[in-house]
């Protein structure tokens, strides 16, 4: 396996019974690339991810995380991956500091990197007022990049977004995605899906999924040209129109 | 390991920050106890009846002055009309009518047979049997006092034959219910702490998501399962011995047995409820889901557990039924701990029946936990 792949996979499926939800899909994300995933509602976008990180077993084919087998060696992919639902899941009922150390201990930090994490958290999401509020208290907005944040705490090179802004005002979907540049500029490998289709366009390669294949994939700007639209927007809806 | 630490430690902010559940876990029991312990009596008391004295002589009188005197029965009047007397027992105003037969005295004296007809109300038959049993103890000693006191019989005359019944009542010296219900319902609370909340608190977490969040840590599923089961086992045992201690406030009865070894009972009997907790929310999307199976569960075992009916009263078939119930081994090894002090050597047959059912719903619900959430 080439050293600059993140993510590699081939023919990958998944069955339902009788459904495919994910039908022999196969591309590679390099590392350090904020690869997006789209697709309509069911296309197969969230069993795929949740394949990745090791949630769900695949029906057939092969894949590969940061190196990991992911059908032998899922506990070595948890703890190389970071995941994110379009979810919230913190717990709503625990202060911000204690989700952070909650999910610090769960992946396994030591007393010493939660407290300095924690800081470190803290200040980058000028939260240090409301360390001690309830999550449930916190914009959602804000609860978004915690998540987000607490996914990270054990610094995986591969992070799983699955519709990371979903139900976010314009702002704080902009400032969310300042944080994924931020992140992806340390080298890290960010594969994240979405319905937003300006959200679409930061990434640096796009996929299209549509009844679990991949009918598409590449750079925004090459679709955009091959399909000969202005936005990512109109190649999106012109290819999930077709049946 | 640190993780299941990370895991309980997270399960307790939960359940001390949420103060509608706290109340739930410590006060309702405690009402529960009082107001159960009180009102679930299968105690005989306070017959009412209803006296017809035909006969109105001193021998009658004197019979009827034994029933009013007992302090089981209650007198509520005299009736001189049958159809009346059938009213009384008909609209519940009276449980057992005593009617008195004319020429009562005559055939006293003359020795021959008199007759007293007791009517009882026998649509509670377990009540009915009892109110009778005390009536026809009324009669016996009256008969009693009648031979001892016939002028013409000699000592042996008096005493030939005659079987002086001298009973006792061991660990329950009078027959009262409350010592027997009560290890029942700490049976019952044990048994809803552990296995409602436990499956309600996986349910929960997986409607809100955490859970699939935690799948994608590198935790395994048994720390995920330990770090829930941990603090509810916990908690349990705590409440069952707060509650123990508000019993021997309330009622006065204290633990006969060793408390050590109730605990260690109790722990042996959570190892099949935590598994049912589990396995409930591993057949559960939502909490409703959740509760329902729960409380079906509870009722069965509640209603085959021998805690209200006597399994030895049930059918051939329903008691063999029993047998699959860990409620009914646990709530003996409660009654004999509570009102005998039984020490474990007597207590094996049920202990290890426990210890058999604990292993095997636990790990059953473990492997279905794993492939269904795992």
């Amino acid at each position: 396996m080439e050293n600059d792949i993140a993510v590699k996979v081939s023919k990958l499926s998944r069955h339902f019974g009788s459904f495919v939800a994910v039908d022999e899909i196969s591309f590679e994300v390099k590392k350090g690339e904020i690869f997006g995933f789209l697709g309509a509602n069911g296309a197969g976008k969230t069993t795929a991810i949740k394949m990745l990180c090791g949630l769900l077993k695949p029906t057939s084919g092969e894949a590969y995380v940061a190196g990991f087998n992911i059908k032998t060696e899922s506990s070595n992919i948890k703890k190389h991956t970071g995941y994110m639902s379009q979810k919230f899941s913190l717990y709503e009922d625990l202060k911000v500091k204690e989700n952070i150390e909650f999910y610090g201990g769960i992946y396994g930090l030591s007393r010493k990197e939660i407290l300095n994490k924690t800081k470190l958290l803290l200040s980058e999401l000028h939260l240090e007022n409301m360390q001690n509020s309830l999550t449930k208290t916190l914009p959602m907005g804000w609860k978004q990049r915690l998540a987000l944040s607490t996914a990270l705490l054990h610094d995986p090179p591969v992070i799983f977004l699955d519709e990371p802004t979903g139900g976010v005002d314009p702002v704080s979907r902009r400032n969310f995605w300042r944080i994924i540049y931020k992140i992806a500029n340390l080298g890290k490998t960010i594969f994240v899906t979405t319905h937003y289709m300006d959200e679409a366009e930061y990434c640096k390669r796009l996929s299209i999924m549509h009844k679990g294949k991949i009918i598409e994939i590449g750079t925004p700007a090459d679709l955009k040209s091959k399909y000969n639209k202005s936005s990512i927007q109109d190649v999106f809806v012109e290819l999930a129109d077709r049946d | 390991m640190r993780q299941i630490l990370y895991l309980v430690q997270k399960e307790f902010r939960q359940i001390f920050r949420d103060k509608a559940m706290l109340r739930i876990i410590f006060i309702v029991p405690l009402i529960q106890i009082l107001v159960l312990g009180n009102a679930i009596t299968t105690d005989v008391k306070n017959i009412k009846i209803v006296i017809q004295d035909q006969d109105k002589t001193p021998y009658s009188r004197e019979l009827i002055l034994q029933f009013v005197h007992c302090k089981y029965f209650k007198t509520i009047g005299f009736e001189d009309n049958y159809t009346n007397l059938s009213d009384c027992l008909a609209s519940g105003k009276a449980n057992l009518a005593i009617v008195i037969p004319k020429h009562f005295q005559r055939h006293i004296v003359l020795n021959k047979k008199p007759d007293v007809q007791i009517l009882v109300d026998g649509v509670d038959g377990n009540y009915a049997g009892v109110a009778l049993g005390y009536a026809t103890d009324i009669l016996q000693k009256y008969q009693e006092r009648l031979i001892s006191s016939t002028p013409y019989l000699g000592f042996y005359a008096k005493n030939i034959h005659r079987v002086e019944k001298a009973p006792m009542f061991w660990y329950n010296p009078n027959l009262e219910s409350k010592p027997y219900i009560v290890p029942g319902l700490i049976a019952i609370l044990l048994l809803i702490i552990t296995m409602f909340l436990t499956s309600m608190g996986i349910v929960r977490e997986k409607e809100i998501g955490t859970l699939e969040q935690l799948m994608v840590t590198p935790i395994r599923s048994y720390q995920l399962v330990l770090g829930k089961v941990i603090p509810f086992s916990i908690l349990g045992i705590v409440v069952i011995n707060i509650a123990m201690g508000f019993i021997y406030l309330i009622f006065g009865i204290a633990v006969k047995g060793s408390l050590l070894f109730m605990v260690f009972e109790s722990l042996i009997f959570i190892i099949s409820t935590l598994g049912l907790g589990i396995f409930i929310s591993t057949i559960s999307e939502t909490q409703q889901q959740a509760l329902f199976m729960a409380w079906f569960t509870m009722i069965c075992f509640i209603l085959l557990s021998g805690f209200f009916f006597p399994i030895a009263n049930m059918p051939y078939v329903i008691q063999k039924i029993t047998l699959l119930n860990p409620l009914r081994y646990f709530i003996i090894i409660l009654r004999e701990i509570y009102l005998k002090g039984t020490s474990i050597k007597d207590l094996i047959p049920e202990t290890l029946s426990l210890v058999a059912f604990g292993a095997c719903l636990f790990i059953a619900a473990i492997i279905r936990f794993r492939k269904k959430i795992g």
